[in-house]
């Protein structure tokens, strides 16, 4: 069957970003040549330029090409007719996240910046009048001091007992990772069937799906593919951003009763400790990236999607806000650090309901799960063509 | 005849023979050969010292043969008739021996290789013997010229020779001067329209003086020679004749007719259109299927025709840039067709192309790639509902997919080949051609645009398929050529060409029939074969044919050819007779 060609396709692509150099691309191959993770059956980028040139959309959504690469830019800067073969990748990348996604707000945000500002503005809106009404400043708050001199940061809601407040809080954390997590968990099941089901020639082995099974943790907890890219740097980079990232998260969500606590402990407590680490962590990419950015030296991010800087600023704002809470906290400033703490909570709930189900960081789950199901595409191919070789119960 | 004193003179060449060749022993020993008078060795017979030694000798030996043992004649037997002649011999009294490239630079044993030397030198010595002088001739040319063919390269080439002061006639076969270049709309890579430089050339053709065009004529009966050639042609009734010294043939190309592939469906879709077609749709300035309605998708299809064994094997060279123009022309008329390059290899030759070819990949252009030589595309008829003309199916090589592209308009960038009448004008000036039907050039790299006729050139697409630069190159490169030989006023001739012996010819016209150059011709008073000395290269072919050995080439003569054979083996026989004696 003749799959028809669509040059409308790119059209509706390049609305995710891109350069405009994409079809010079004449298939000699170097980047496929020069990239250390590509293999055999999987010879991205040039594979998946040809399709986005010709319109194949069915063939690019099949592909679990995009999530294997991790842009170090290596076929950007060695592409004889600069087609930035690099930019097309991430450009696909986005355009995939917003196609798992069955809502289709990931399309919405990705196309369209008044979409994506008007949901991050009604959800902010939201969590500052739910502080405002329902948890209240105290009136007697300045004196909400503990014996250290420090702000007793559970104790600053008017009624309500620090049990309460903590209580109220992790149940809205927790509510957010839920919705979060089901959003992504239907995203990927959406993910699975478009590159794995509706590809009737992969017939994937069953007793893959399980011996496979280990490499999704292995890749979501190390990127080891990522660490494969020549240049080193990104990877430390990424694994600061990532690590200081995951350990806030379950600092918040997991274990918030022992990490809000009301009592100023000293320096080299574990909760600091971590939370000093993970700041640090996420500010270092942060102004790493942002430099990279505005600078435009660096190929890999030379091409700013204004989601790219949506991101930047949203993470910053919450990185500060929350450094704000812990420095007002220790100096003892009860008012500024409950307003300081509503302004993180009404930047940082909208950002992950933002960039995790629909936008950049959705990659946690795909990356992973693309090595997954790559794994799965490839014992199809050796049933199909090397029986012998093929795993058996 | 004089008693022949042979001159024996064997090279060094630096190292590069003595290292492999005991040049002093093969010196000493063709010393004692049968009249040969002088004997040596050097270290370069080609420098000036060696050559003043050869003319040294035959002036105080009375030498009256020279045979210089060096390296291929190809290279110095030049210098050394220069020399003969210097001392006042007849430069044909000379033999060269090649015991470089034929000896010492193939063989790693310097024994044998010795042996090889001594034979070779011993065949080129018993055949000097036998050498004639010959004499040079020289011919008067006429400074008029015949231009054939009144396209591009055709006026490019009249108008350099007639602004230098000389007649030209000028032959057209059409109705028009111009030819495809008038055709055309914008030419690439520079897209400038063509009318902006043909028209004033044909304009200034027609008004030159010096330049008399004949439209609606193709040469015949053209007789003579370099610097003197002759046409009888019918003008208004009455014959006349014309008298020219060289001709120039700018016949040029013909389109292809793409009816012969009958996956494209031309004349059958009323889609499907030739590349000048298209051109003259562009020149129109109306972009238009056959319903009137403006394409939304135009698929330009290359190579149709092109580098495919079952039509033409070549590449026609010019139809990836033409095709490149015309999605270009198609982007700027239609902003937003969807237009595809459906191509075999994109060829970007020549000046500006390669930055042409990366302009146009700017331009929102789809370019698939197609297997020209074995899996050509499909077009059919589309459905009402596809909402487009034409579908054309095909498998794309740089996807591995099977795919259908949707068209309005389809233009076939049809290849160049030979006109139909190529052969007939190879034989009326007396040119050969290739198995394409295009016309071979002399030498390939250092002669392009002569042939191997003297005083005849080929400039633009009849040799080759060509652009418009390249074909104005040639062409004024031919009139340099031509207008050099008018300079000079006279052309040096072969020496070495066949001769009648008229006793002996029988007139049975083998060799007519035989000779590529046209060069022979049957005296019907005497009943005898003639050889138009001037029109003869002596290749032998009549010589070898002859059945009475009436007709010989100079300077390769049965027996010349024959003593050299036995000097060779003479030389041989003494090596053997050692070797047995030796064995004993």
């Amino acid at each position: 069957m003749s799959k028809r060609v669509d040059p409308d396709f790119k059209r509706r692509l390049f609305k995710y970003g891109g350069s405009k150099e994409w079809n010079e691309c004449f298939h000699c191959g170097n980047c496929t040549a020069v990239c250390p993770l590509t293999e055999q059956g999987f010879l991205f980028p040039r594979k998946s330029i040809r399709d986005i040139q010709m319109g194949l959309k069915d063939n690019l959504l099949s592909y679990t090409d995009p999530w294997l690469c991790y842009y170090c830019g290596e076929c950007s800067e060695t592409c004889p007719r600069n087609a930035n073969p690099g930019e097309l990748m991430m450009t696909l990348r986005r355009y995939l996240t917003s196609m798992y996604d069955i809502t289709g707000l990931s399309r919405r945000f990705y196309t369209s910046k008044w979409w994506e500002f008007g949901y991050i503005a009604i959800i902010f809106v939201m969590i500052i009048l739910a502080f405002l009404i329902f948890l209240p400043l105290r009136p007697d708050a300045a004196a909400m001091i503990n014996d250290s001199g420090g702000v007793m940061i559970n104790n600053l809601v008017a009624g309500m007992s620090p049990e309460t407040f903590v209580r109220i809080i992790e149940l809205g954390d927790w509510t957010m990772a839920v919705i979060v997590a089901s959003l992504l968990i239907m995203n990927i099941l959406h993910m699975f069937k478009v590159t794995i089901l509706n590809d009737s020639s992969t017939k994937v082995p069953f007793v893959s799906y399980f011996s496979e099974f280990r490499q999704l943790f292995l890749h979501f907890l190390t990127q080891a593919k990522f660490s494969k890219c020549e240049d080193k740097k990104y990877w430390v980079g990424h694994f600061l951003l990532m690590t200081g990232y995951s350990i806030m998260f379950a600092l918040i969500v997991a274990v918030l009763p022992k990490f809000q606590i009301e009592d100023i402990v000293p320096w080299y407590n574990w909760q600091r400790l971590l939370g000093y680490y993970a700041t640090i962590g996420i500010l270092f990419f942060l102004v790493n990236v942002a430099i990279g950015r505005i600078r435009k030296i660096d190929i890999k991010l030379r091409f700013s999607h204004s989601t790219d800087w949506l991101f930047i600023i949203m993470l910053g704002l919450t990185t500060i806000s929350g450094i704000l809470v812990h420095i007002f906290r220790i100096t003892g400033l009860p008012v500024l650090t409950y307003y300081s703490y509503v302004a993180h909570m009404a930047i940082l709930v909208p950002m992950v309901l933002v960039e995790v189900p629909f936008s950049k960081w959705s990659h946690l789950a795909y990356r992973p799960f693309a090595i997954y199901f790559t794994r799965l595409k490839k014992a199809a191919v050796a049933r199909q063509f090397e029986p012998e070789l093929a795993p058996t119960l | 005849m004089e008693e022949p004193r042979i001159g024996v003179y064997v090279c060094w060449c630096g190292t590069n023979i003595a290292k492999m060749v005991d040049v002093e022993q093969v010196a000493r020993e063709m010393g004692n050969l049968p009249n040969v008078v002088i004997s040596k060795n050097y270290k370069y017979m080609c420098s000036d010292p060696g050559q003043d030694m050869i003319i040294k000798d035959i002036k105080e030996n009375n030498l009256n043969r020279i045979v210089v043992a060096a390296c291929s004649p190809r290279i110095h037997e030049l210098t050394f008739r220069k020399a003969l002649a210097h001392a006042g011999l007849n430069p044909y009294l000379f033999e060269m021996a090649n015991i470089r490239e034929q000896n010492s630079w193939v063989h790693t044993d310097k024994a044998l290789a010795t042996d090889k030397a001594k034979a070779l030198i011993s065949a080129a010595i018993t055949r000097v013997n036998f050498h004639e002088p010959l004499e040079k001739r020289t011919v008067e040319i006429n400074p008029a010229t015949l231009v054939i063919g009144g396209g591009i390269a055709g006026l490019s080439a009249a108008l350099e020779i007639a602004d230098a002061g000389n007649k030209v006639y000028l032959f057209e076969k059409s109705d028009h001067l111009g030819g495809i270049v008038a055709d055309l709309d914008l030419t690439f890579p520079n897209l400038y329209p063509a009318q902006q430089f043909i028209e004033p050339m044909i304009a200034r053709v027609q008004n030159h003086e010096r330049i008399q065009v004949l439209l609606n004529t193709i040469p015949e009966n053209i007789s003579g020679y370099v610097g003197n050639f002759t046409m009888k042609l019918g003008m208004n009734g009455q014959s006349a004749e014309i008298q020219f010294g060289n001709i120039i043939v700018a016949t040029g190309l013909k389109p292809f007719d793409p009816a012969q592939i009958p996956e494209y469906g031309y004349k059958r879709f009323p889609d499907v259109i030739t590349s000048l077609e298209f051109e003259k749709m562009l020149k129109s300035g109306n972009i238009k299927t056959h319903s009137g309605r403006t394409p939304e998708h135009v698929a330009i299809l290359h190579c149709v025709g092109s580098r495919n064994n079952n039509y033409h094997p070549f590449c026609s060279r010019t139809c990836c840039m033409t095709a490149l123009k015309f999605a270009n022309q198609v982007r700027s008329a239609i902003p937003g067709a969807n237009i595809y390059e459906i191509y075999a290899d994109m060829r970007a030759i020549g000046k500006g192309a390669e930055e042409f070819y990366a302009q146009s990949s700017r331009k929102d252009i789809m370019f698939l790639m197609y297997d020209q030589r074995n899996d050509l595309p499909i077009i059919r008829r589309a459905l009402k509902s596809e909402k487009c003309n034409l579908l054309i199916d095909f498998h794309e090589l740089l996807s591995g997919e099977d795919i259908e592209v949707r068209a309005d308009l389809v233009v076939l960038m049809t290849s160049m080949e030979a006109q139909e009448n190529a052969k007939e004008i190879a034989r009326t000036v007396g040119i050969s051609m290739c198995g394409n039907s295009f016309y071979i050039e002399k030498h390939p790299k250092l002669d392009p645009v002569a042939t191997t006729t003297e005083g005849v050139y080929i400039v633009g697409s009849c040799q080759s398929p060509k652009d418009i630069p390249d074909s104005v190159s040639q062409a004024k490169a031919a009139a340099a050529r031509v207008l050099a030989s008018i300079a000079v006023g006279n052309v040096e001739v072969e020496v070495i060409t066949a001769n009648v012996n008229e006793d002996l010819c029988c007139g049975c016209q083998t060799c007519i029939s035989v000779c590529p150059y046209t060069a022979i011709h049957y005296e019907s008073d005497n009943k005898v074969s003639c050889v138009n000395e001037i029109l003869c290269k002596g290749c032998g072919t009549c010589g070898s044919t002859c059945p009475t050995g009436a007709i010989k080439p100079r300077h390769f003569t049965d027996q010349q050819i024959l003593s050299q054979i036995e000097g060779m083996m003479k030389a041989v026989k003494t090596r053997l007779v050692e070797i047995e004696s030796q064995e004993v």
